[in-house]
């Protein structure tokens, strides 16, 4: 493997890590949110 | 100095390197594993926790020493991992096999008053035992025995800097993803059975458990790592 296919591949690795932890995280974040909400509007 | 003496005194330089370095992560791991084992008992945490922080203070004078000792990313991964794997085990098999000891009874149960009403509700009431949420004797028996185990040892194996340590670890952190996609999920379509009438709903669950989430703070880092560093 070349130099340039090394460091286009490393650089789409890194971009689908980057991907994936929106997504993710994301995720999370929507879930905790989805609790909270319904948290505030019912009798807990 | 002659030819013959440069030739003698080299390897014995580095041998003595590699000695001294092998003896500093030695006396490092001797700190930190009965640490992060008392750790993942989760009662004897507090006992764990400055033994934990003793070795990692070996760990850092021998890099500040230029020791080849492992970096210290990968110690705080290893460790984390291990204690993830650790908690989740203990936890989980003493709901599962032994629900009506007393440990279980007070600290789970006080867990679940606390946190998770999945832990409180109706606990011991069902012909299993222990917890009543719906799905989680399901999380039990399929984790503990295939994704907690293999992750101790790949956790084990990643300390060593091995290259099956790393591959392994990488398996199994993925595997992290999916029980953590699933379990909040599990935790969201029965909030209104898990959060009823506990002390601190959602926040309160969420602040003690994310400190599980190392799959994926350990995913972006074991991808990107020089694989060169990890030995066969």
């Amino acid at each position: 493997m070349n130099t340039k296919t090394s460091i286009d591949h490393d650089r789409r690795r890194r971009r689908a890590l980057l991907v994936f932890q929106i997504l993710i995280y994301g995720y999370l974040f929507g879930a905790w949110a989805l609790q909270l909400y319904m948290y505030a509007h019912r009798d807990w | 100095m002659s030819t013959a003496s440069f030739e003698l005194d080299v390897p014995s330089a580095y041998d003595d390197h590699q000695s001294a370095s092998r003896e500093a992560q030695r006396k490092a791991d001797r700190w930190m594993l009965p640490g992060a084992i008392l750790m993942t008992t989760a009662v004897l945490g507090p006992i764990g926790f400055p033994l934990f922080l003793k070795g990692m203070a070996e760990q850092r004078k021998a890099l500040l020493q230029g020791l080849a000792v492992r970096p210290m990313i990968c110690t705080l991964l290893g460790y984390l991992v291990i204690m993830d794997s650790g908690l989740n085990s203990i936890g989980w098999s003493l709901d599962l096999i032994a629900h009506h000891s007393l440990i279980s009874r007070t600290l789970v149960t006080a867990w679940g008053n606390m946190f998770d009403s999945g832990y409180f509700w109706h606990y011991n009431e069902l012909w299993i035992g222990g917890a009543t949420a719906p799905g989680e004797k399901g999380w039990e028996i399929a984790l503990v025995p295939t994704v907690f185990c293999m992750r101790l040892a790949a956790a084990i194996g990643f300390l060593q800097m091995k290259r099956w340590g790393h591959q392994w670890l990488i398996v199994t952190c993925w595997f992290g993803v999916i029980y953590w996609v699933g379990y909040v999920a599990n935790m969201t379509v029965f909030a209104d059975l898990r959060y009823a009438h506990v002390v601190f709903p959602v926040w309160g669950w969420w602040l003690y458990d994310i400190f599980y989430i190392t799959p994926f703070l350990a995913i972006p880092y074991l991808h990107t790592v020089n694989r060169e560093i990890f030995s066969d």
